[in-house]
């Protein structure tokens, strides 16, 4: 980003141990609790469709498909909804001092990162175990964790600004991540779901409209299959990080100017 | 905008605000709302062709009535609100002490809420290391310094505020009324930190409700009126010019907090001092604290003793605790100290005000604060346990209606 923010790293800093400490205040089990709710949905879709429904019995270790794309869609979903008020909830500071607004919303964003990472360096070893995928393809890991976060923290700066001056994101938001979820490839291949095969251009779509899946593709092929991901899948992730934050720093940048009158 | 350091310049500012009672727009209201336009109330112009140039090292102090734009023109100064039209900017850089507790994080420490308002004032940590020890020595806080803030008064928080802002060593420095919080020693220790900081060369901006700080302060008024200057120039001036507006002309009540030397008695000293026997103005639950108070009379004073009233008031005004003493007088003076053995007050901020002999009017007033404990609310500290009891011991059973 630019200079200015550079000058307050220390401020960014700041916020990120503040945000982390209110966050784990008074829990006992603290980041374990982040590991808890993925393994009990982990739990829950493996039960039901790895043993109750069987519509994917052709997935080997369906627990660990199910697990890798779960904790990314919940890193994704978490960092938008966390996003989305905390413009509002900091209107103290908006109001009073003048300092790079892009910090909250971006120090927000990075403590569900910090959160995510601590899952990934839990999973990435037994995924290793049961997958067997130590190779080549697990140096593209961090690149792609990188991008994941450019992407996520551009769309976070969005919702926020947007949900300052509409009160009515952060709902809209809510109503939406849920049939996202649904149509994302968490607990699916796209490419053999029983509706797929003689319906193409719904695989494609499921595949390349839906921003989120080629992320949790590029992570599941790395980690679940030991694969490097295909280099349209490779093109997509990282345009999609370029644009989602460049794209979320210009409308953050054209809305900001009113947010000290706005909260 | 090219501006030296301390350098400030308003040029045709000019800056409306909507008034609704619900601020968050909705996407239905925008929808909604374009097609019944007149509903709305229209705006108010806070700022209406606001221009005024401001060198490195002057001091300005903005008076004006509630609602004349003083607020919104620090705001366009601190780069918080933008403007409808016209230019403004401020040179190097500005630490903002608008409204105290603004980044204060409860759950944190003073300490940590020090590194955190340095942050956002865009310093670095080494930055606030090298001013962190005069930050806690000028706040006078000493240990409450490393504990939560959700435990302090206000009058703690601009102590805390106040000391962070004039030790950032900015260029320019806008400070928005919070002076008139907090104690008469700390206002006068922040005027003079205040006159430090225009000896090095900061500019100041002050708005205050409070025209004997501006006078002791400013070199330079501007008074506005409904959102324009209406006046521009010598303090002196300037506040003769403002109580005109105001029509407050006539005589001010005579100020308490001044001593009144000529009266045949007056308090010449007075002090709080905590358990250890030093000066303080915060205080525990439950410690012991002394006021020290020193009497003296004019020569012609016939009486040997002189009669003294003591009196607590809690932040609304209410008198707390009501004592009289008199004291003899040894060559026309008095040094005597009042013991409280346990002060039985909880968190807050109190006013001690010292009154003399035939006086009507308190002479004296100094303010303290106490601390917030958990446990208990209110003013009188009555904390004590809860005993199960035995059937023997029980109240009567009440008569059922």
């Amino acid at each position: 980003m630019n200079l200015g923010l550079l000058r307050y790293r220390y401020l960014f800093e700041q916020m990120v141990r503040r945000e982390l400490r209110q966050k784990y205040k008074g829990s006992a089990l603290g980041v374990l609790w982040y590991l808890v709710n993925p393994l009990i949905l982990t739990g829950a879709y493996t039960l039901m469709f790895g043993l109750v429904l069987k519509p994917f019995r052709n997935i080997q270790d369906y627990s660990m498909f199910v697990l890798i794309g779960i904790i990314v869609w919940t890193f994704f979903s978490q960092s938008l909804t966390s996003a989305a008020p905390s413009l509002l909830d900091q209107s103290a500071l908006v109001r009073r001092v003048r300092f790079p607004r892009e910090t909250i919303p971006a120090a927000v964003v990075t403590v569900q990162l910090a959160t995510f990472l601590a899952l990934i360096g839990l999973v990435t070893p037994v995924a290793i175990g049961v997958r067997g995928t130590l190779r080549p393809a697990l140096l593209l890991l961090p690149l792609m964790l990188v991008a994941l976060y450019l992407f996520a923290l551009g769309l976070g700066l969005v919702v926020s600004v947007l949900h300052a001056h509409f009160r009515d994101v952060a709902p809209i938001l809510g109503a939406v991540l849920l049939p996202w979820f649904f149509v994302t490839p968490i607990f699916f291949r796209t490419s053999q779901a029983p509706g797929v095969s003689h319906r193409h251009w719904l695989g494609s779509l499921l595949t390349w409209a839906n921003p989120v899946a080629p992320f949790i593709d590029a992570v599941r092929s790395i980690l679940y299959a030991g694969r490097v991901p295909g280099a349209a899948t490779l093109i997509y992730v990282l345009t999609a990080a370029l644009i989602s934050v460049v794209g979320g720093l210009w409308l953050f940048r054209r809305l900001e100017r009113e947010l000290a009158v706005l909260l | 905008m090219k501006l030296e350091p301390g350098e400030i310049v308003l040029e045709h500012a000019s800056r409306a605000f909507s008034v609704r009672a619900d601020q968050g727009r909705t996407l239905k209201g925008l929808l909604i709302g374009r097609r019944r336009g007149g509903v709305e109330p229209p705006p108010v112009q806070a700022l209406r062709d606001v221009s005024m140039r401001v060198g490195a090292g002057e001091t300005v102090g903005i008076v004006g009535r509630n609602g004349a734009g003083k607020s919104s023109t620090l705001g366009v100064l601190a780069g918080i609100v933008p403007l409808d039209s016209g230019r403004s900017g401020c040179g190097g850089r500005v630490v903002t002490l608008l409204e105290l507790g603004a980044g204060f994080g409860r759950d944190f420490s003073g300490r940590e809420n020090i590194y955190l308002n340095g942050a956002l004032h865009g310093f670095t940590q080494s930055e606030i290391e090298q001013r962190i020890d005069r930050i806690i020595d000028f706040s006078e806080l000493g240990h409450f310094i490393d504990v939560p803030v959700r435990t302090y008064s206000s009058g703690m928080f601009v102590r805390l505020g106040f000391s962070i802002a004039a030790y950032l060593d900015a260029d320019v420095l806008l400070i928005d009324e919070v002076l008139a919080v907090g104690d008469e020693g700390f206002q006068r220790k922040c005027l003079r930190r205040i006159s430090e900081r225009i000896a090095a060369g900061a500019t100041i901006v002050l708005v205050s409700h409070d025209p004997g700080a501006i006078e002791r302060v400013c070199d330079r008024v501007v008074v506005l009126e409904a959102g324009a200057v209406v006046y521009d120039g010598s303090t002196a001036e300037g506040l003769l010019f403002y109580h005109r507006l105001i029509g407050t002309l006539d005589a001010s009540p005579q100020d308490a907090r001044r001593p009144d030397t000529t009266a045949p008695l007056h308090v010449s000293g007075l002090e709080l001092r905590d358990s250890g026997d030093r000066r303080s103005q915060i205080f525990h639950s439950g410690q012991s604290a002394r006021i020290v108070l020193s009497l003296q009379a004019q020569p012609g004073f016939s009486q040997a003793t002189a009669a003294v009233a003591l009196e607590l008031r809690d932040e609304h005004g209410s008198t707390v605790f009501r004592t009289r003493g008199e004291p003899e007088l040894r060559d026309g003076r008095a040094d005597v100290a009042y013991e409280i053995e346990r002060l039985a007050l909880l968190g807050g901020d109190y006013d001690l005000a010292v009154a003399v002999a035939d006086q009507q009017q308190f002479a004296r007033v100094t303010s303290f604060s106490v601390a917030h404990e958990p446990g208990a609310e209110g003013i009188a500290d009555l904390r004590g346990s809860w005993k199960e009891l035995a059937a023997s011991d029980r109240a009567p059973t009440l008569p059922t209606p």
